[in-house]
């Protein structure tokens, strides 16, 4: 479904290079929910990006569903974008000026979507996440925990084959956060690819496998003597 | 406070300098194109007369009939016959009175290598003087006996008299007018009304400065034909005496009425008047008279060309969309820097000190606008007479009063565009912009 | 792809920024559209022919010191002489007034005798002789010009008509519709004065005036074969083609040669007619310039509005471009979703324009004698607008375009 191989990305500014991914290799399969942690800075964020074709990356290959993107060109990846991804930000990224309704509408929109499949499309994900009632209502008017349901619904309406969250629990409190994960797991038993990325070791827990990145690079966790501490420090009774 | 205002005002206008400069520009351009039709307006439309002008009165007489005047909606001709100016000069039912008329009289000058030349002369009665307050260098009038004696005398302009006499005390000496010698018994000092409410007749309210008076009774004596309008609403008949006795109007009349009451006395003997000619049997028809003050006079007359009110009124139109712009730039300004007055509220700032803070903003915007619109106005001013006469155009100057207005015009107008923009920045919640947006 | 209901939903959130394009659009559309027919109006004025070849033409106004008018008959012929033997010179002629010098006679006309009341047709009167239609250059297109003989001498308070006159096109067929007016005969006054016979039909004569009084007798001139005997006199001179130049200095020093009791001094006493004609449409073209500078920088500034405007947008969303972005957008989805928002404000303010236009037309109609706002003007103006609108908003919103999807990622 998701596999990089030998993968780089580069930031050059006129004195340095900085590599934020180096020789990064992952290979997610259909249907698997796959936790990506690391420490801030790790490269996991970037990993993200270049997984949702937000950005470009500088060396290696990224196969998504089988076609490799990185010839492709602005618009071809949009078009990937909109029909094979779904997101899910920290932020939650609704647009302020619309409703619930129009902002889960906005990529099957972008799909030409006819309006009554639209229709059919955003009440069903709303339904979902259990939102439907407030379809009317602007984002500043619901909790964040809320707000964080819209996004997913906003994600699963235009059913992407890969749903790509970058710590969907970040800014919400811990009951909220527990609604959105259970929401994410059941997701995921109804057989949606998803890869999370989080830096809480808790939540990485629920996912079926986790990868972890250390500068730019997936780290095998029973091999990394970092990770025997880690294990210990979190072992530890606090 | 004010100069912390100030200066955090002027270094938030560098941050934009491409917004700053629109607004600049916007302001300044619109308050240009205000100001220059404006000082055209404000040329057109002065009271030439301040001190006099409820006093002195153009009496109107209605000679030509009712068939005449619904072409112009009911109004009595503008001018005055022969008949009816020596009549009401006869009367001498005002304070003081006089008819008057353009001369077309050439000066011939002394010295027989120059060339004669021609400078806009009136043939006026005594009493213009006192009554139109024209200030005399040397000299002074002539009397009524000069009038009745039909003399042969004239009261000359300062400019003639630099040109004729250097400048010189010339009272007592001769002026050659058409071939014949005129006694000078006045100098008059600088005196050029605007508008030239006394002929805005044949004027339309703008001439260069009369150089030069005679006494009416002469003029009519050497059969001197008017230099301006002559209208008949029928055949004279043949020669200059047939003529003078017509129904055609050429005269301007004034009547110096100091009071309400001796206005309205007036009014009733105008009508008297016309009743009196109408049981005569030469008009045929009910009195329609009229009595206008200088104001009323020049008003009746539209001395203020419709292009001055066109181009004032676009010019206004022109100043409201620049403000419409600024206010719009003003909100994207303030707006932006919606995260700075959440910080600012936070840190105690009340909503009083926001609005000074950017009001005071917007006045540096205002003053910046007003310099540069200071600058187009004078440009405009320049270039008026593209699309004015050079009589008129030569009257819109860029003086203090007008650089005073522009300026005050221009920071009261981006302040009143300032308030909207103003108001959306003081709603800022304190610290709100601090978490995550 | 149109996408106006989230666009107007947007909108609805951003009430102030977008009433304020929409009014400025409007209010620009109102100035435009009438500056535009005033400009139009002004430039047709100003582009009517007078009928005359008006190269190489020059007018000195003459007055005479000491003399009587009535005695002024042979200082004229002596003058009309002089100026015709002058080098440079091909014809000249005396005269009262020609077209466009600001004044001159108008009376009325009719079929029969008629002394008071509504005149079948009004018409300016040109006292000339024989060499008029030559230094006019008009075109006579039906019968022939004065002989000599014609020309009589008479004092302009006598005066009242002559046996021959040549008339306008324009006034022959305002008198005559059916086309056969000449040989015909009309009435410059009561039973007493006798009629004069149409001898001849020039093309095409302007009235001496321009101002819109005159508009609706433009063309009605009269040719009447009379030498004035007055203190006042005009002089059309025809000067040899390449020669004007010679003539503006000679031709007036030639007069003084013959008498220097007279007065030529002034602006206005000798002109070219290229001089005549700039000074009779001054204002006109002075109001169509100054239409057209405010035309254009009205335009300028609505235009940078909506650039400064919509790139305070732009800034404020980059954070929802990207988002839209990462959701599948592509880069044409942006930009068109900034020129459709565009769109839809310029066709809200347009349509209040278009009322404000015309309400301010007719209201200046009701003020200064102006005509109705033809509604091309306004369609030009609402075109005008909209394109200025995209146009303005194309640099925004391709800046909008580029806003990279990993934006939506960023926290700011």
């Amino acid at each position: 479904m998701l596999k990089m191989t030998h993968l780089s990305k580069v930031y050059r500014t006129e004195v340095v290079e900085t590599y934020a991914l180096r020789d990064f290799n992952i290979d997610v399969k259909e249907g698997e929910f796959v936790a990506v942690t690391g420490p801030s800075g790790s490269g996991k964020t970037t990993f993200l990006t270049i997984a949702g074709l937000l950005e470009t990356f500088t060396g290696g290959e990224y196969h998504l569903d089988g076609v490799e993107v990185s010839n492709l060109n602005d618009n071809a990846r949009s078009k990937i974008r909109n029909e094979k991804i779904g997101f899910i930000f920290q932020a939650f990224n609704l647009i302020p000026d619309l409703n619930v309704y129009d902002n889960v509408e906005v990529p099957l929109r972008y799909r030409g979507m006819k309006a009554l499949e639209r229709k059919q499309r955003i009440m069903d994900a709303l339904e979902r996440v259990g939102l439907a009632s407030r379809a009317k209502h602007y984002p500043a008017e619901l909790s964040g925990g809320q707000q964080q349901r819209v996004a997913i619904a906003r994600a699963l309406a235009g059913s992407p084959r890969l749903l790509l969250a970058d710590e969907p629990t970040g800014n919400l409190d811990t009951q909220m956060a527990r609604g959105v994960m259970e929401l994410l797991e059941e997701i995921h038993r109804e057989g949606a690819t998803i890869v999370m990325v989080t830096h809480d070791p808790e939540l990485a827990t629920r996912a079926q496998r986790n990868v972890h990145v250390i500068d730019g690079q997936v780290v095998d966790l029973a091999e990394d003597p970092r990770f025997h501490q880690q294990q210990a420090r979190a072992g530890a009774p606090a | 406070m004010f100069a912390y205002y100030f200066q955090l005002g002027l270094r938030s206008l560098r941050k934009n300098p491409l917004l700053t400069a629109l607004m600049v520009m916007a302001i300044g351009f619109g308050v240009a194109a205000s100001m220059t039709t404006y000082s055209v307006f404000r040329a057109t439309s002065n009271n030439p007369i301040p001190q006099k002008s409820s006093q002195l009165f153009v009496p109107q007489i209605d000679n030509w009939g009712p068939e005449d005047a619904q072409q112009n909606q009911g109004e009595p001709p503008r001018a005055m016959s022969y008949t009816d100016a020596i009549g009401l000069m006869r009367d001498h039912k005002a304070k003081r009175q006089t008819a008057l008329y353009p001369a077309g009289l050439s000066i011939v000058p002394a010295d027989a290598s120059q060339l004669p030349f021609r400078e806009n002369t009136y043939g006026v009665y005594a009493d213009a003087f006192p009554m139109f307050d024209i200030p005399f260098k040397y000299g002074r009038g002539w009397t009524q006996a000069d009038d009745d004696a039909h003399a042969q005398v004239a009261v000359i302009g300062q400019q003639l008299n630099e040109k004729l006499f250097r400048g010189e005390n010339s009272v007592g000496r001769e002026i050659n007018l058409d071939g014949r010698s005129y006694r000078i018994v006045g100098v008059m000092d600088h005196w050029d009304p605007q508008p030239l409410f006394f002929d805005a007749v044949n004027t339309g309210g703008f001439d260069d400065p009369t150089q030069l008076f005679v006494p009416f009774t002469r003029m009519i004596e050497l059969k001197v034909s008017t230099n301006g309008n002559n209208n008949c609403n029928k055949d004279p008949g043949t020669g200059w005496d047939n003529w003078l006795h017509s129904e055609c109007v050429w005269l301007g009349f004034w009547a110096e009425l100091p009071s309400k009451a001796e206005a309205d006395a007036y009014r009733s003997y105008l009508n008297g008047y016309a009743a009196e000619q109408q049981r005569a049997g030469r008009f045929k028809w009910a009195p329609n008279t009229r009595l206008r003050n200088v104001v009323e006079w020049l008003d009746y007359q539209k001395v203020v060309p419709p292009e001055a009110k066109i181009s004032l009124l676009v010019a206004l139109g022109f100043l409201v969309i620049c403000l419409v712009n600024t206010i719009g730039l003003l909100l994207a300004k303030f707006m932006r820097r919606s995260s700075e007055i959440g910080v600012r509220r936070a840190l105690g700032a009340s909503r009083r000190e926001i609005y000074t803070q950017f009001l005071i903003e917007a006045s540096a915007v205002g003053l910046a606008g007003g310099l540069l619109g200071l600058l187009l106005t004078g440009v405009g001013v320049y270039g008026i007479s593209l699309i004015f006469d050079p009589q008129v155009a030569r009257l819109a100057k860029l003086d203090v009063p007008l650089v005073l207005l522009t300026l005050l015009v221009a920071i009261l107008a981006t302040v009143i565009a300032a308030f909207y923009p103003t108001w959306r920045a003081a709603q800022v919640q304190p610290a709100w912009q601090l978490k995550s947006n | 792809m149109l996408q106006i209901k989230p666009i107007l939903a947007a909108l609805k959130r951003h009430k102030a920024g977008t009433i304020l394009i929409a009014m400025q659009i409007a209010l620009t559309l109102a100035i435009v559209c009438n500056a535009l027919f005033i400009i139009q109006q002004r430039v047709d004025r100003l582009s009517r022919p007078t009928g005359m070849d008006e190269n190489n033409v020059l007018a000195i106004q003459n007055r005479w010191v000491s003399v009587d008018g009535k005695d002024t008959a042979p200082l004229i012929k002596a003058d009309v002489q002089a100026l015709r033997q002058t080098p440079g010179v091909q014809d000249a002629f005396a005269t009262n007034s020609f077209p466009l010098r600001g004044g001159g006679w108008s009376t009325g006309v009719n079929l029969v005798p008629k002394n008071e009341g509504k005149s079948t047709a009004q018409t300016t009167l040109y006292f000339v002789d024989d060499h008029a239609l030559a230094v006019y250059g008009a075109q006579l297109i039906a019968g022939r010009n004065f002989t000599a003989d014609e020309v009589i001498t008479a004092d302009p308070k006598d005066i009242k008509s002559t046996a021959q006159v040549i008339v306008t096109k324009a006034l022959a067929d305002k008198l005559y519709p059916k086309g056969d007016a000449l040989g015909k005969q009309l009435y410059l006054g009561g039973k007493d004065i006798p009629p004069s016979t149409i001898i001849g039909i020039v093309a095409r004569l302007q009235v001496p005036w321009n101002g819109t009084w005159s508009d609706n007798f433009n063309d009605n001139a009269m040719l009447l074969p009379v030498q004035l005997t007055s203190n006042y006199t005009i002089y059309l001179i025809r000067a040899k083609p390449g020669q004007l130049a010679d003539v503006v200095n000679s031709a007036p020093a030639a007069l003084l040669k013959t008498s220097r009791m007279r007065v030529i001094s002034g602006d206005r006493a000798v002109r070219t007619y290229e001089q005549v004609r700039g000074d009779a449409y001054k204002n006109d073209r002075g109001m169509a310039i100054l239409m057209g500078v405010i035309c254009v920088i009205l335009l300028a500034i609505t235009a940078a509005g909506i650039v400064g405007l919509t790139s305070f947008w732009v800034g404020q969303r980059r954070k929802q471009i990207g988002v839209r972005r990462a959701l599948g957008a592509t880069k044409r989805d942006i930009l068109s979703y900034f020129l459709t928002e565009n769109l839809m404000i310029g066709v809200a303010g347009v349509v209040i324009g278009v009322g404000l236009a015309i309400g301010m037309n007719l209201w200046m109609v009701s003020q200064f004698e102006m005509a109705r706002l033809s509604i091309v003007y306004v369609v030009v103006g609402v075109v005008a607008l909209l394109l200025l609108g995209q146009a303005a908003v194309l640099a925004p919103a391709m800046r909008a375009a580029k806003v990279p999807p990993v934006e939506a990622t960023r926290s700011v």
